[in-house]
């Protein structure tokens, strides 16, 4: 048995016989549109993926893995002791905030002080100084602050806060002089130019306890997430507990938004070339309207006219889909291991930009483009079938 | 093998854009098997619209047409596809071969459609053009055909399935005096040899007179005419 009659009609159509140079060329712009949409939406999406998994993963080194809010009266220090004896957790760090301004060579800036006990925090990471202060004696500074002020380990600031002290000649504003430290770098600019660290016994000092909370480090991510109902029973009533899943919602969000945002919009582009494939395939079937009332005549039905339609436009489509798709990921795969993207190194924290095709992309690529074009190929190959053989005959 | 045609009170009219237009009113017609009838008249008679309807192309208004004890007005889109596939082959006056595909490959059309194992139909098909003298023609496509070739092409792909029933539209309208000779003459001795039943739409009064009986169409109806 030989191939059904719709298959014989749509791959001579594609690669045999008589060519019609217009429909050729239409046809080759839709097959270029196709590949073209399909090709962007891949290197797109792999170049989100791969800066959206390098943003990802140095948030996630950086980030608290539990943090508890501690009401105002609560002893974060017993607190602290009870909370290290769960299991799975590394580490539990009472952490104060407030906020105050930082002043040095005559200067001032408005910071948001962290007061910490023993280490320096993860979400610090040290790039000069020591991780610990020596005694009560240090503070650290983020690198574009640093920069700006020309600071050095070892120099003097003052840290003030806006709580005054009553003294006999009126309110005085609190201040302490510290000695700087260690300087880190977050890469996020506003941490790095209006964060510093201070050693706990300042903070309380400077600012209360109003801001008291516990930062609890567990061996790894998802440790994090199964002993978070723990803790929340360990804390007293009023304390709220969020893991680095609740801390970074608004910033995954906003990834994936973003990256829902660009799909659309390069769908676009795919979208455009399902209706020139549309276009090409009303202009075949009107260029063939006599061979389809002839065949009909033959006794060929009107089904297989609209598969034979259906199948030469899947063929385009598919033609398009593979190219762009072998396209897309080659190219990725090239931008990626050559860095050939650069961005400048002043601006971006990265020397690269890093290319990820995920499978979900592409399935995701794959799915939309095949939808398309399938759409777009039925609504023409209905219209082939809708034809009579008499009114197809008429011309 | 041939098939008796009957047509019964047939009306079939069309809407043009200010008025109805009645092109057949109450067409009475009986083929024998076997027998070879002419149907002329002026132009825009309804002639080709009698064609469509005994092709199974086209539906009438009104009135039975039954081919071979089959009435057509019972049979569902599917069935009506495969009457025509294995009952009925058509000659139009333009060759209507597809340009896509060549000699061989547009006779061998009808038996693909059918389903047929493309060796058998093959086999068949180039008999067939063997029979016409365009043995040397098969891988040419219709472009690159005279005339003559084309519709004698046309006639082997009307014939490839050994329909009972053949209706011809004009078959040598298209064509110069000796190409037109040629083909009508094939045409007569293939529908001698097969025995096929056979109604020729033809405006040449002298190809008419050459066909076993001459029916004119005139004001919707068909006459004898002798």
């Amino acid at each position: 048995m030989g191939l059904p009659l719709p298959w014989i009609l749509a791959s001579r159509y594609l690669w045999g016989g008589r060519r019609d140079a217009y429909v050729v060329f239409l046809s080759v712009l839709a097959i270029v549109g196709i590949a073209m949409g399909v090709a962007a939406l891949i290197l797109v999406l792999g170049g989100l993926s791969g800066l959206q998994d390098f943003l990802r993963s140095d948030v996630l080194s950086r980030t608290l893995h539990v943090e508890v809010e501690l009401p105002p009266d609560a002893d974060a220090a017993a607190l602290c002791r009870s909370l290290g004896e769960i299991g799975g957790v590394v580490e539990a760090q009472p952490i104060l905030r407030g906020r105050g301004w930082l002043l040095f060579g005559g200067t001032a800036v408005h910071v948001q002080a962290v007061g910490f006990e023993g280490l320096l925090p993860r979400s610090f990471p040290l790039a000069r100084g020591s991780a610990t202060p020596e005694g009560d004696n240090g503070v650290y500074v983020g690198d574009a602050l640093a920069r700006r002020w020309a600071l050095e380990v070892g120099d003097l600031v003052d840290v003030v806060s806006p709580r005054p002290t009553l003294t006999p000649f009126g309110p005085q504003p609190r201040s302490h002089r510290l000695r700087l430290a260690g300087i880190f770098r977050t890469g996020r600019t506003e941490d790095d130019d209006q964060r510093i660290a201070v050693p706990l016994q300042v903070a309380r000092r400077l600012f209360g306890a109003h801001e008291s909370r516990i930062e609890i480090k567990t061996a790894n991510l998802e440790a994090a997430l199964e002993i978070a109902d723990e803790v929340t029973l360990a804390v007293p009533e009023g304390s709220r507990v969020r893991t680095w899943r609740e801390l970074n919602r608004a910033l995954f969000f906003a990834l994936k938004l973003e990256k829902v945002v660009m799909f659309a919009a390069l769908l676009l582009i795919v979208t455009v070339a399902a209706v020139a494939l549309t276009t090409v395939l009303a202009l075949l079937i009107s260029s063939k309207r006599g061979d389809i009332g002839m065949l009909l005549a033959m006794g060929a039905t009107e089904g297989q006219m609209q598969l034979a339609f259906l199948l030469h436009g899947s063929l385009l489509g598919a033609i398009g889909l593979l190219i762009g798709g072998s396209f897309g990921i080659g190219g990725a795969h090239l931008l990626d291991r050559f860095r050939l993207i650069t961005p400048p190194g002043d601006i971006y924290f990265l020397d690269h930009i890093p290319f990820l095709v995920e499978l979900g992309d592409l399935a995701a690529v794959l799915v939309a483009t095949v939808a398309l074009i399938g759409a777009s190929t039925l609504y023409a190959a209905r219209r082939a079938a809708a034809l009579g053989p008499v009114e197809a005959l008429r011309i | 093998m041939s098939i008796t045609v009957e047509v019964h009170g047939v009306h079939k009219s069309y809407r043009d854009a200010t008025r109805r237009v009645e092109v057949l009113a109450g067409v009475e017609l009986t083929a024998k098997a076997g027998e070879l009838v002419a149907v002329v008249g002026p132009s825009g008679s309804g002639k080709s619209t009698l064609l469509h309807l005994l092709g199974a192309l086209d539906q009438p208004d009104s009135g039975e047409i039954t081919i071979g004890g089959q009435l057509l007005g019972r049979l569902g889109r599917r069935r009506l596809a495969t009457f025509r596939n294995r009952t009925i082959g058509f000659v139009f006056q333009f060759h209507r071969l597809l340009p896509d595909f060549d000699a061989l490959e547009n006779v061998m059309m009808p038996g693909r459609i059918a389903g047929i194992e493309p060796a058998r139909v093959r086999e068949d098909a180039q008999r067939l053009l063997h029979e016409v003298g365009l043995e040397d023609r098969l891988d040419h496509f219709p472009n690159q055909l005279s005339g003559g070739e084309r519709q004698r092409v046309a006639i082997c792909r009307a014939l490839l399935m050994e329909p009972p029933l053949l209706l011809a539209d004009e078959p040598t309208g298209n064509l110069d005096p000796t190409a037109a000779e040629q083909v009508f003459e094939l045409l007569l001795d293939l529908q001698r040899r097969h025995r096929t039943t056979t109604v020729l739409v033809t405006h040449n009064p002298a190809l008419a007179a050459r066909c076993g009986r001459i029916l004119r169409l005139e004001n919707g109806a068909l006459h004898a005419q002798t």
